[in-house]
């Protein structure tokens, strides 16, 4: 305990362990409005925009964060009004995204010349090169989570049980569902800081479907999200520090892991 | 609150005004129209069902209704006011009860209280304004009044159909409306629950008077109607 919190005391740790918590304990919650919206391609697409930002971030000499942070919550929007403009299906406005993206980060690494190992970072995240800026945009993003579910509990509860009728209730559909993707992908460029492109469902996904099979209404599925989403990012710090493991590997690890024991303990009641 | 008090509050007293007057409506879905000058008239109190094949325009005719539709030409009047505007349709949905055709569960878990709640929406809280203790026992009484009371509790997606179809007409009962508009009420259900759920419908019309308007394929379910109207090839036949 007194080692736990003598490493606590070293910035670096601190900022980590601050980061990975307010990460499981709000952003986690959005995993819950993804599979009831059916958004796990969307949410696909934006890890793959994440990349591309933060490559244009490094090849133009500003943070990976900086750039995704920009690119994911715009693309979010983009992708919802070009979609109805085009014409486009979501399978194929997803498509169209994730190539083109991949594309072009892949190209401007090459381009800008970034050194293979902070390309690594961006694919299996960075976390202890976290400043304390960062945690502080953690915490904002976390607040606003919290503060739009708080807000809006009703609305989103309307939305995401059935469109039409949310419509007929004179429900702001179009304006609650670009709010949960700006929110999406606002959480997805910071969970890519955290824990990188691959491992970004460990703290955005993986906790809000354990969650979903427990829970028998909307307000304790957040919770429990919540719950999974704080013990995935803890349990994998502490994991990690004391095997001398990554950080977030080892968080997706715990994630991956209580996914499994809720599945079994839930086995035949499950709605995710 | 009490059943009484409930029933009290939502029997529609009459009303000069049609429920619901269509003009020369001509709408669709892009270039191609669904109806073409198409005009009915509905009067406050009665029952009335539109009958038609699928793609007649039926679930058409309640997004007209609603307001989430705009028709091209013509105009859509409810309870008199004529729907222009965003404040006309918002003024409309305010007084309409909506049940809509019968979905299968989805991911997103919710009591049927919670779900019979949303119905209050607009009518009595929003955002920044929350549920009061009186629209959480207007929900109970709603619920008995449907008979489902004990069922406030439980997970809507672990409902039988014929119950979940109870909770959906709750839902729009809680919003005290004066036009109940009901898209496929009975399609999916099975025959003793088709006509468990309309022997429902009649029942709390003939107690409460509001005007409702039931989109279906057939009379197969038992219903007996005021008034029958069938939708078809862009046209409307009494």
């Amino acid at each position: 305990m007194t080692e736990a919190l003598e490493l606590l005391s070293i910035p670096v740790i601190r900022h980590a362990f601050l980061g990975m918590l307010i990460a499981g304990a709000t952003l986690s919650t959005l995993g819950v409005v993804i599979v009831s919206l059916h958004l796990m391609a969307l949410r696909f697409t934006l890890m793959h925009v994440g990349l591309l930002g933060a490559a244009a971030g490094m090849s133009l000499g500003f943070s990976a964060t900086a750039g995704a942070f920009v690119l994911v919550p715009t693309a979010s929007v983009l992708m919802g009004t070009l979609g109805q403009r085009f014409r486009f299906t979501a399978s194929s406005m997803t498509g169209f995204f994730m190539t083109g993206s991949l594309a072009g980060a892949f190209l401007l690494l090459a381009r800008a010349g970034v050194p293979a190992m902070d390309v690594f970072g961006i694919f299996a995240g960075n976390i202890l090169m976290l400043t304390r800026v960062d945690v502080v945009m953690v915490g904002v993003l976390g607040a606003v989570v919290v503060l739009a579910f708080v807000v809006g509990y009703r609305e989103i509860q309307a939305v995401l049980l059935d469109r039409d009728l949310a419509l007929a209730l004179g429900v702001p559909v179009e304006a609650v569902i670009a709010g949960m993707f700006l929110l999406l992908g606002a959480a997805v460029a910071i969970a890519l800081r955290l824990v990188g492109a691959l491992l970004v469902d460990a703290i955005i996904l993986l906790p809000g479907i354990a969650a979903l099979r427990f829970a028998r209404g909307f307000g304790s599925a957040l919770l429990l999200s919540s719950l999974f989403g704080t013990i995935a990012c803890v349990g994998g710090f502490v994991v990690a520090l004391q095997f001398d493991l990554p950080i977030g590997a080892s968080a997706a690890a715990v994630s991956s892991g209580l996914l499994g024991v809720s599945a079994l303990v839930t086995r035949g009641k499950g709605r995710s | 609150m009490s059943s009484a008090d409930l029933l009290n509050d939502l029997t529609v007293r009459p009303h000069p005004d049609d429920a619901l007057c269509l003009q020369a409506v001509t709408a669709g879905y892009g270039s191609q129209p669904v109806f073409d000058r198409l005009s009915l008239q509905l009067q406050c109190g009665r029952i009335v069902g539109v009958l038609g094949p699928n793609g007649a325009g039926k679930t058409t005719l309640l997004r007209l209704v609603l307001g989430l539709l705009a028709p091209v030409s013509g105009t859509v009047a409810v309870l008199g006011r004529e729907l222009r505007n965003d404040a006309d349709r918002a003024w409309a949905r305010l007084r309409i009860g909506y049940v809509p055709q019968i979905q299968s569960p989805t991911a997103l878990p919710i009591t049927v209280a919670d779900s019979v709640l949303l119905g209050r929406w607009g009518r009595s809280f929003r955002f920044l304004k929350r549920p009061s203790r009186e629209d959480r026992e207007v929900v109970h009484e709603t619920l008995a009044l449907v008979g489902i009371a004990e069922l406030a509790e439980r997970d809507l997606a672990t409902l039988s159909g014929g119950q979940r179809q109870r909770a959906a007409l709750a839902r729009a009962l809680v919003r005290r409306p004066r036009l109940l508009l009901m898209d496929e009420p009975t399609t999916y259900l099975d025959r003793e629950a088709q006509r468990e759920l309309v022997h429902l419908i009649e029942r709390l019309h003939q107690r409460l008077h509001i005007t409702t308007l039931v989109v279906t394929h057939g009379l197969e379910a038992g219903w007996r109607f005021d008034r029958t109207v069938r939708l078809s090839g862009g046209g409307l036949d009494d």
